[in-house]
């Protein structure tokens, strides 16, 4: 008897889920803000994953078509660079790899934040207190400058034009620098939610049926706090396209894929704002402030939806 | 019998006034209360009662009535309120159509199950409700000055100087950064335009008045304990003098002993300061040892209103019956009302008639339709249709058991 | 009671320097070379020089006694020697440009937590009016955007086109002043610029805090008291719910400063501002390891004391931290 309800609890926890889902989704497109997020990250999603059906190929500085520092004109809307290359193509095959690198930034950020909060927040005691030390200690760290003495580090390791797992070395060690840098944040919220989820009844309940603390995790825990991992992960997806701009423009970006970091980077170095080049400046500032708003807008419209303290407006 | 009625704010409450059929003395305390001691209320402890009530009057209200006061009219009378919620998901009609008076003097209880709109009354009284709340219906005539329609700096004359609230769960109530004497003193010198030091100096009097050290003035909300707060909040409540205290829940969050401390210093003070007191709760036993009427609430309506020892004696409506069937002794053990099968309707949608039906084991097809109107006998108030207008007090008769009922209303999340 | 805490705050921040320093230990054994050619690479620097640079840091010695090495010789500033330039010591390096990052950083956070935080919270407080609209909205950009994001069209705008203000630097090049204030008023010409971009950048954030919070505050039940008793409104703003609306806005503030950090430093890199923001963007185009753990460390312990101030003036608004 016991072992049977046990096995139907994981049904019953995630086809609430799925009922709730379209519930949810009304409510959430009554939200103007996030559907103008929504709205952005679908165009820029796009862009991304077709950017050839935009422009065609990546001009190089071979293959480009213009002179340098055009302004905009007919040939090219958006003007060139420095090096003649066309500043429409530039930007929206900069999309592709803005929103890559943000996306698997992204990924280890959460896997790694969410592990450790979960595991701190429900196991407790020393190891939650060793966990949360290190935690903080994150926290404290400019993680910025931090980032900026490991990259090179790394690459000086690996080598600049070594391919990891056919990604160019210089794009994965950006991410795997963000995910060092931006897990603490997650790994707090998660833990503070998980500890809240610990509270609650059911979870003695499978204890006392029996089950093993990592099957709680899994079938219990996890689900309910899904729905703040979920808002969470949409805002470090933010944060993880705001810090690799951030980064790229230092200088650690990959001049052969530019994103749009890469890119003001390249206008930085080429004098463009002195010059008052603003159409090499324009294009990736503007998308990159555009897809971190829609991140951010769709963020906090999911937080509001899903964190039962908001308060009585909805 | 009748209740105790002053037509006249000033006239000192007097406590020997009323009597009821059976020649004991209601009005001047609880239920079982004993004047003098050797178990029978005589002239003796009438008189004294008198006394001690004169004396009280004479300290009461030092300061002038509000200039627009109509000094012939009842303390406190609520005409047909209306108050509803705006949701995304539809209209609450969390009050709707609330009448009653109170008097000088007097302690009405409000009770009810949660969401029977009994705090929305009470905050709509000086309309202190959230954004989305409005009151859409109604008077409220505070001494003969109707409160609803006037603006929001029209209001603040009369919010903390005529009518004060002491709120529940104190902890929250109270501002957590400032010393507990300096939000006494904030009424004091914001609306009553006293010096700090003169303040000051009447919170500490005030926090003596209820039982809390004048030094522990400095300390702040955390610092004290639960019933400590609650009496900071008593103290608080009563800083500019006012007329009418609203007390929503005062002892909801305390344990039994210290409530009972509360509910006594209520009293105490109530008897010294000539207050008048609106008490709301769900607890019936805080309502039979404090309040001299009480008013029981449903989804928003009254069903029953009037003397405690009445209502408690002879209760006519059939929730308040149930309410009282609830719990077997006054003095012990309180319990929510969940004893009654099903649960209150969706005030979005509430149902047509009479609000209860859906619950009510008398139920009879005209409960469904027609809204019972408030018939008055025996200075009792009751909405229901087994007590048709012009009747005495006799239900009319019912089947018993009848066959079709409709399923009691599940409220949707 | 309040001793207790502030000492306790303070071990704590001491053991965070102590972790960070040994950190940075380690980060030099992570470099590929031997932590000679990556510590000591630059040709200008003497024979003598190099020798007791070795004795100092213990290079032959084993790990552990390095480690204490390290940590004895960065307690006494010696941070190692630059590769660029003369190979001057880190610590001169980095002291000729600490101040004008503090005074950049300074300033701005003033000005950002003035303005940002009065207009979070009156945004807030009024929900969904024409100010909470638009400066919900504005900062919501603003907040999206990454500092040099912001200054870039400053400077297109009005230093390229309209030549109000230099493009760059901290003072005019070259110049020789007639008097102090001379001085004083091109320091500030140049500092306009980068001061606004900063400052913009801290208001964004600073804003959305702020008006959060208020509106959770809003629905506290000490602020409907506070509305029962008939105060009028910016009393109920003043004295209940901004107080405690800024609670946890002090503490998430303190928790941002490490990225706002990194917001300065590229704020400064537009406008060439001789801080450390342009000293380490110099620095890492050549690799030069010891200038970026020094500005790493100097940078760390800032916000490290900066979090310390933080914790101290949170005991200071909310006595309930304070037994």
């Amino acid at each position: 008897m016991t072992a049977t309800s046990a096995a139907k609890a994981p049904t019953g926890a995630w086809g609430l889920r799925l009922r709730g889902f379209r519930e949810f989704s009304r409510r959430f497109m009554r939200r103007r803000d996030g559907v103008v997020g929504l709205a952005i990250l679908v165009f820029f999603t796009l862009m991304a994953l077709f950017p050839q059906l935009f422009v065609g190929p990546l001009e190089t500085a071979i293959t480009a078509s213009g002179k340098g520092l055009e302004s905009p004109n007919l040939n090219h809307i958006l003007g060139t660079d420095e090096l003649g290359r066309d500043m429409l193509n530039l930007t929206i095959h900069g999309a592709r790899v803005s929103m890559a690198i943000g996306l698997l930034a992204t990924i280890i950020t959460v896997l790694v934040g969410a592990l450790i909060g979960i595991v701190s927040g429900f196991v407790g005691g020393l190891t939650d207190s060793s966990l949360m030390r290190v935690t903080d200690f994150f926290l404290v760290l400019p993680t910025f400058v931090l980032a900026i003495i490991l990259a090179p580090i790394i690459l000086d390791i690996v080598g600049v034009d070594a391919e990891i797992a056919g990604l160019r070395a210089t794009l994965v060690v950006i991410v795997i620098v963000i995910g060092i840098t931006s897990w603490a944040s997650t790994a707090r919220v998660i833990r503070s939610q998980t500890l809240s989820v610990k509270e609650r009844m059911f979870v003695d309940r499978a204890r006392v049926i029996g089950s093993g603390g990592r099957h709680i995790m899994r079938i219990h825990v996890l689900p309910n706090v899904m729905n703040l991992i979920v808002a969470n992960t949409v805002l470090v997806f933010a944060g993880a396209v705001f810090t690799e701009t951030t980064l790229s423009f230092i200088g650690l970006g990959d001049p052969f894929l530019p994103s749009w970091g890469q890119l003001l980077y390249a206008a930085e170095a080429a004098g463009a704002p002195g010059l008052g080049a603003w159409w090499y400046i324009a294009p990736p500032a503007t998308c990159v402030v555009l897809v971190i708003l829609g991140f951010t807008l769709v963020g906090n419209a999911l937080d509001d939806l899903l964190n039962p303290k908001s308060g009585v407006r909805r | 019998m009748s209740g105790p009625t002053f037509s006249d704010p000033l006239r000192p409450r007097e406590a020997a006034e009323a009597v009821d059929t059976e020649g004991h003395l209601v009005g001047a305390g609880s239920i079982g209360d004993e004047a003098d001691g050797d178990g029978v209320l005589d002239a003796t402890s009438i008189a004294a009662a008198a006394l001690e009530a004169e004396v009280a009057a004479s300290r009461g209200r030092q300061r002038p009535l509000p200039k627009q006061a109509d000094p012939n009219a009842p303390l406190l009378v609520v005409e047909n309120l209306r108050t509803y919620f705006t949701l995304e998901s539809g209209t609450v009609k969390a009050v709707d159509g609330v009448s009653f008076t109170l008097n000088q003097g007097e302690a009405l209880g409000i009770a009810g199950e949660s969401g029977c709109g009994k705090t929305t009354t009470a905050l709509s009284l000086v309309q202190i409700l959230p954004s989305n709340a409005k009151i859409v219906e109604g008077s409220v005539k505070l001494m003969g000055i109707d409160l609803v329609g006037k603006s929001e700096t029209g209001l603040r004359r009369y919010r903390w100087r005529e009518v004060s609230i002491v709120f529940q769960g104190a902890m929250n109530a109270l501002n957590p950064v400032q010393r507990v004497r300096d939000q006494i003193a904030e009424p004091i010198i914001e609306r009553l335009g006293q010096p700090p030091e003169a303040a000051r100096k009447r919170a500490g009097e005030l926090l003596e008045l209820v039982g809390i050290p004048k030094k522990r003035g400095s300390a702040y909300p955390h610092e004290l304990s639960g019933g400590m707060r609650q009496r900071a909040m008593i103290a608080m409540a009563l800083a500019c003098d006012p007329a009418i205290v609203i007390g929503d829940e005062p002892t909801t969050a305390l344990d039994v002993m210290v409530q009972a401390q509360i509910l006594q210093l209520l009293e105490d003070l109530r008897h010294k300061l000539g207050l008048s007191l609106v008490l709301i709760t769900h607890d019936l036993s805080v309502i039979a040892e404090t309040c001299d009427r009480t008013m029981i609430m449903y989804a928003g309506r009254i069903a029953e209103e009037g003397p405690v020892s009445t209502i408690f004696r002879t209760p006519r409506h059939p929730y308040t019956q149930k309410l009282l069937a609830a719990f077997p002794n006054i003095h012990a053990d309180r319990r929510t009302l969940d004893v009654i099968p099903g649960s209150p309707p969706d005030l979005r949608n509430p149902p047509p008639g009479c609000r209860f039906a859906p619950r009510c084991v008398f139920a009879m097809d005209v409960c469904t339709e027609v809204v019972p109107p408030e018939v008055t006998f025996d200075g009792v108030r009751v909405a229901c249709h087994l007590y048709p207008e012009g009747s005495d007090g006799v239900p009319i008769t019912v089947p018993p058991e009848p066959i079709d009922r409709p399923a009691p209303v599940e409220v949707s999340a | 009671m309040g001793g207790h805490y502030l000492l306790r705050r303070l071990v704590q921040a001491f053991l965070t320097i102590i972790a960070i320093v040994i950190l940075n230990f380690f980060l030099f054994r992570m470099m590929p070379g031997s932590p000679e050619r990556i510590l000591l690479r630059n040709p200008h620097l003497t024979a003598e020089t190099i020798a007791a640079a070795r004795a100092r840091w213990g290079l032959d010695d084993p790990m552990p006694v390095q480690l204490v090495k390290y940590l004895v010789a960065t307690a006494q500033g010696d941070l190692g020697y630059s590769f660029q330039y003369r190979g001057q010591p880190v610590s001169e390096v980095i002291g000729i440009r600490f101040w004008p990052t503090i005074i950049l950083v300074g300033i701005a956070e003033v000005i950002a937590i003035v303005a940002g935080l009065a207009l979070g919270a009156y945004s807030g407080w009024r929900r969904g009016g024409r100010v909470d609209k638009v400066g919900n909205g504005a900062s919501l950009i603003l907040y999206s955007m990454p500092y040099f994001v912001i200054g870039m069209p400053l400077i297109i705008i009005f230093a390229a086109e309209l030549g109000w203000f230099p493009t760059s630097g901290m003072l005019t090049p070259g110049m020789s002043y007639a008097s102090p204030l001379d001085q004083l008023l091109d320091f500030l010409r140049h500092l306009v610029l980068p001061l606004v971009t900063v400052s913009l950048g801290l208001i964004g954030g600073y804003s959305i805090l702020m008006r959060s919070s208020i509106i959770e505050t809003r629905t506290e039940d000490y602020v409907t008291t506070a509305r029962a008793k008939g105060l009028d409104e910016n009393r109920i703003v003043r004295q209940h719910a901004f107080p405690n609306a800024l609670l946890p806005t002090v503490t998430i503030i303190a928790i941002n400063l490490g990225y706002v950090v990194a917001g300065v430093l590229t704020a400064e890199i537009i406008f060439n501002w001789p801080g450390l923001g342009t000293l380490t963007y110099q620095a890492l185009s050549v690799r030069d390891f010891p200038v970026l753990q020094g500005v790493f460390l100097i940078l760390s312990i800032c916000v490290v004391f900066a979090n310390l101030g933080a914790d101290l003036l949170y005991g200071v608004l909310d006595p309930r931290v304070r037994s």
